[in-house]
């Protein structure tokens, strides 16, 4: 029998630690407080059974003098997103918070969440993860797309399920023009030998824009198979693979590597911020929208809210925010949005040759590319 | 408001009619049949159930039954094993066993005899050498890893000031040098569970193998096995912390093409298309290691005793050391620091003060501009409190939780529910954080949760007792060397006067361990303070801690800004350790302090 003591024992460390969990409870809620306003969770407040349930959860609801408001939740990598979620939500009153990580995190926490989704709008660059969350049915279909440019037009899904917000590249070529005076022209010239040792790009496993980049690659040189024997031939030339932009600029900065390939929107920054850092474009270049999509189990009210942040987002307002949130970054994009200019730092895009690669096509295939990457690139 | 209050008022009413009520249950008692009481094992084992068995059990059960998660189609499957078994999956948990085996001879190589010389000799700064293991301790270990980088790569900071560093640059981009750094960065874990049970010990061990003619060595091996609980513990810990560490596998490892399982882990979590399934796999197979470790650890340790703190244990008297050993024990103890703690802090100050981390580019051109840049910016402060008032939060409750659970696992009756929360806590240190915190979205997010009206998912709560999860298993660790050694005779004469057992922790055992508690107190709040994959996965919308501020800058590659933070933030914690210790001097009783220290 266990003695009466070491019951009270244990009552204490039971009182001690709900207690101090209390206190966290009790000071430290800040999620979905909003000033003026009082939050409760909206699965309380829109009953608790099956799918109704689950899709309340994705927000929670907020109590403002002009009505009902609920909380639309934004998971984005974008750099300026947390200066748009905020200025959308002083302009609009839509109560709006922002999870702010990589891509990588962030689909994590939409795939752990599956059962009950809690995020309401998803904001990151690629097409390859929308591709995948519309094919899996976790996306609203038939969003209204506002007034973009003809290549914008061309980047919406036939279903509506993702609209893209603007474009950068996958992989351009960034070279430090002290060390090499001649930069490649073609893809097939990267895998001479004059620039054995000196090429470096990130590991598409880890880095969101680098999956693009490869499959870009592939579709330019025709098929998979001829895709993998212009890296394997850039891998026995001594490929650098890192993780991320940083890690591959920092190479380049430091003389290890002289050419990069990485984002253009990366690569716009490093050269503002490093002398001789300069840019090359080879002919196609893969489109790299950023794109945003809805949860489809969402409530009504949150899809509207998410239906309005899109339009104000292509609108004057939110290009202004996007263009001004991150200068060294995500800003150096190239729009979509009807009558909009980029900053004065972008080329032309008219100037450049593009291709774009259908991201059901190659979605389906990220996993074992990934995974060919992996074994006989990376190692 | 609110809670504090209402838990006032109730007891205020449970108090006046407590007298009647208590009487009244006496005689009842007498003749109703024993309740079943939940005793201190049946309650941490259901706290440690919700904290850490359920979610982590959660992920793991993903691969074998994918559906009953959302997370798949099959009720059944083991498919997601053999992948985590073959290929490339199989050859870094060689490397993670590897690297694992030898951080852990490493961190006990170096912390043995650096506790023999801080605890027990004269050492000229002892309490500043100490000050250094806090410090190596609240680094994370990518920082660590990082500096070592910045300084030794190619083109790096040595090779641009003339120094030929190519022959090291070898051994540092491979195993040897990824064996080095999660070593150093062992070192306080096994430093602290042996520093823990060093003055406890007491001279009187030593001075009785003197007595009988045994030299200062001979009389080393008497006190050696002694220490063993100490030591084993100190060895799983390293072994588990470096087998489950990202720090080191992302940065030095994966530079040095090494690829260890962790990395494999967080490959698989987090990039597109995310597979569960094979992360959990990996999970397993980290607690198949561990579980290695703790069999090892268990026959060593299996039918003996090593009770030696009593009521009797006098202080030990530190050794005067001679002016020629004086010298070698501060060249040591320097070249050790200079090694573990200077590498990384002059590759993060190099980083936060160069203009850009661009060598090739920008020279050494120094400045403070990261510093005000990123002082200047309101971003900053706001997850930096944030992240202070958790971090706070979390030490305290680790602090309460830590001292049954570590009672526990030396507590020879607690029987199979104390065997099995062993197992728990040591499996739980070995698999990677990130592992936990999808377990927790998969349980704490089910729609049944929803449905009864638990929605903790996305606050501020949940992110916290998540914290406090993580963190609890190394505490509760921690305290084992030190509660190993507390004799029961302690305990058993409070009782004999009369005192119950709550009692007689609050007034006997707590006195003897408050140093160590304060110590689990620090150190786990410098851990929750940069935590980064809890807070990845759990961070409520809207308000991110300062690792994901870190971590963004990092990302968008302003090294030299999110070195910045990252400095400020580990000065910020330095200080609190620095304010705590002091507090802890100036305010716990004389005798609380003299427990184990030396003359």
């Amino acid at each position: 029998m266990i003695p009466r003591r070491s019951s009270r024992t244990a009552v204490a460390v039971l009182l001690a630690g709900a207690c101090a969990v209390g206190v966290a409870a009790c000071g430290g809620a800040k999620s979905g407080s909003g000033a003026g306003s009082t939050v409760r969770p909206a699965s309380s407040a829109r009953g608790p059974s099956g799918t109704e349930a689950a899709s309340a959860a994705s927000a929670t609801e907020t109590v403002t003098g002009e009505g009902s408001k609920q909380t639309l939740i934004v998971y984005s990598a974008q750099g300026y997103a947390p200066n748009s979620v905020k200025a959308f939500e002083e302009e609009t009153g839509i109560p709006t918070k922002l999870v702010e990580n990589s891509t990588g995190p962030l689909f994590a926490r939409i795939q752990a969440e599956k059962a009950s989704p809690q995020w309401g709008l998803f904001w990151v660059d690629g097409q390859e993860p929308f591709a995948s969350l519309d094919e899996q049915g976790m996306l609203v279909k038939n969003l209204e797309i506002p007034k973009l440019t003809a290549l914008g037009e061309e980047l919406v899904p036939v279903d509506h399920s993702f609209v893209p917000t603007g474009i950068t590249l996958a992989c351009a070529v960034i070279y430090n023009s002290r060390e090499l005076t001649r930069p490649p022209t073609t893809w097939e010239q990267l895998a001479e030998s004059r620039y054995a040792g000196k090429i470096g790009m990130n590991n598409p496993s880890v880095s969101g824009p680098t999956y693009p980049c490869v499959v870009g690659v592939m579709n330019h040189l025709g098929s998979e198979a001829k895709g993998e024997a212009f890296f394997e031939k850039l891998k026995k030339n001594g490929l650098e693979i890192s993780e991320t932009n940083g890690n591959t600029l920092h190479l380049l900065e430091t003389g290890q590597i002289s050419i990069g390939l990485i984002q253009s929107s990366a690569e716009l920054g490093a050269t503002e911020e490093v002398k001789g850092l300069k840019i090359a474009f080879l002919p196609k270049e893969t489109v790299l929208p950023s794109n945003i999509g809805v949860d489809a189990k969402a409530p009504p009210v949150v899809r509207e809210e998410a239906q309005k942040f899109i339009d104000w987002v292509l609108s004057p307002a939110g290009q202004h925010q996007m263009k001004i949130g991150d200068p060294h970054g995500d800003s150096l994009f190239w729009p979509v949005a009807a009558s909009t200019k980029p900053r004065p730092e972008l080329p032309e895009l008219s100037s450049i040759s593009t291709q774009q690669v259908n991201p059901y096509e190659w979605g389906k295939k990220e996993a074992s590319i990934n995974r060919w990457f992996t074994a006989h690139i990376v190692e | 408001m609110g809670c504090g209050s209402r838990i006032g008022l109730e007891s205020a009413a449970t108090d006046a009619g407590s007298a009647s009520v208590a009487l009244a249950a006496s005689r009842a008692s007498s003749l109703l049949p024993a309740r079943p009481r939940l005793g201190l094992t049946g309650t941490m084992a259901i706290l440690i159930g919700l904290l850490l068995a359920l979610p982590i059990g959660a992920f793991l059960l993903v691969p074998i039954s994918p559906r009953l998660l959302a997370q798949g189609n099959s009720w059944f499957t083991l498919s997601a094993f053999g992948e985590a078994l073959s290929g490339p999956s199989l050859h870094a948990l060689g490397d993670s066993a590897l690297v694992g085996v030898g951080a852990a001879l490493l961190a006990l190589a170096c912390a043995l005899p650096l506790a023999m010389v801080l605890h027990r000799t004269n050492i000229i700064g002892g309490r500043l050498w100490q000050f250094g293991v806090w410090a190596l301790l609240l680094a994370p270990s990518y920082l660590v890893a990082l500096g070592w980088e910045r300084l030794f790569e190619p083109d790096g900071v040595l090779m641009r000031a003339g120094l030929n560093v190519t022959a090291f640059q070898r051994v540092l981009y491979g195993p040897l040098g990824v064996t080095l750094v999660d070593g150093l960065k062992g070192v306080p874990f096994a430093f602290l569970a042996i520093s823990a049970v060093l003055p406890g010990l007491g001279s009187g061990f030593e001075h009785a193998a003197r007595t009988h003619g045994a030299g200062r060595l001979a009389s080393l091996r008497v006190v050696l096995p002694i220490l063993a609980p100490a030591l084993w513990a100190s060895f799983a810990i390293v072994f588990a912390e470096t087998i489950s560490d990202f720090g080191v596998a992302a940065t030095l490892a994966y530079s040095a093409k090494f690829p260890m399982s962790t990395f494999a882990l967080y490959y698989a979590v987090g990039n597109e298309p995310v597979q569960f399934g094979l992360a959990a796999a990996i999970g397993w197979t980290l607690v198949g290691l561990v579980g290695v470790a703790l069999f090892a650890q268990r026959r060593a340790m299996r039918g003996r005793s090593y009770q030696v703190l009593s009521g009797r244990t006098r202080p030990h008297v530190r050794v005067k050391l001679r002016p020629a050993a004086q010298v070698t024990a501060l060249i040591s103890v320097s070249l050790f620091f200079a090694l573990a703690l200077g590498v990384p802090v002059v590759g993060a100050i190099s980083a936060s003060l160069l203009k850009s981390l661009g060598t090739a580019t920008h020279g050494f051109a120094l400045t403070f501009e990261n510093y005000t840049r990123v002082t200047r910016e309101s971003a900053l402060y706001e997850p930096l409190l944030y992240s202070l008032r958790l971090a706070a939060i979390t030490a305290t409750v680790v602090m309460v939780l830590s001292v049954p659970a570590a009672r526990l696992l030396t507590k020879r009756a607690a029987g199979r529910i104390g065997r099995t929360i062993d197992l728990v806590l040591l499996a739980a240190v070995a698999v990677p954080a990130i592992v936990m915190a999808a377990g927790y979205i998969l349980i704490w997010n089910l729609p049944v949760m929803h449905a009864v009206g638990i929605s903790l998912y996305g606050t501020t709560t949940l992110l916290t007792i998540a914290y406090i999860a993580g963190a609890l298993p190394n505490t509760s660790r921690i305290l084992v060397g030190p509660l190993a050694q507390l004799h029961e005779s302690l305990l058993s004469s409070a009782r004999t006067h009369g005192v119950g057992s709550a009692i007689a922790w609050l007034r006997v055992a707590l006195p003897v361990l408050s140093r160590y508690i304060t110590w689990v107190w620090l150190y786990c709040f410098s851990a929750t303070l940069l935590e980064l994959p809890i807070s990845e996965l759990l961070y409520p919308p809207g308000s991110p801690p300062i690792s994901i501020a870190i971590q963004r800058r990092l990302e968008n590659y302003d090294f030299a800004g999110g070195t910045a933070i990252e400095v400020i933030a580990v000065l910020g914690a330095l200080g609190i350790a620095a304010l705590v210790l002091g507090g802890y001097r100036l305010l716990a009783p004389r005798g609380w302090r003299q427990v184990g220290l030396a003359r």
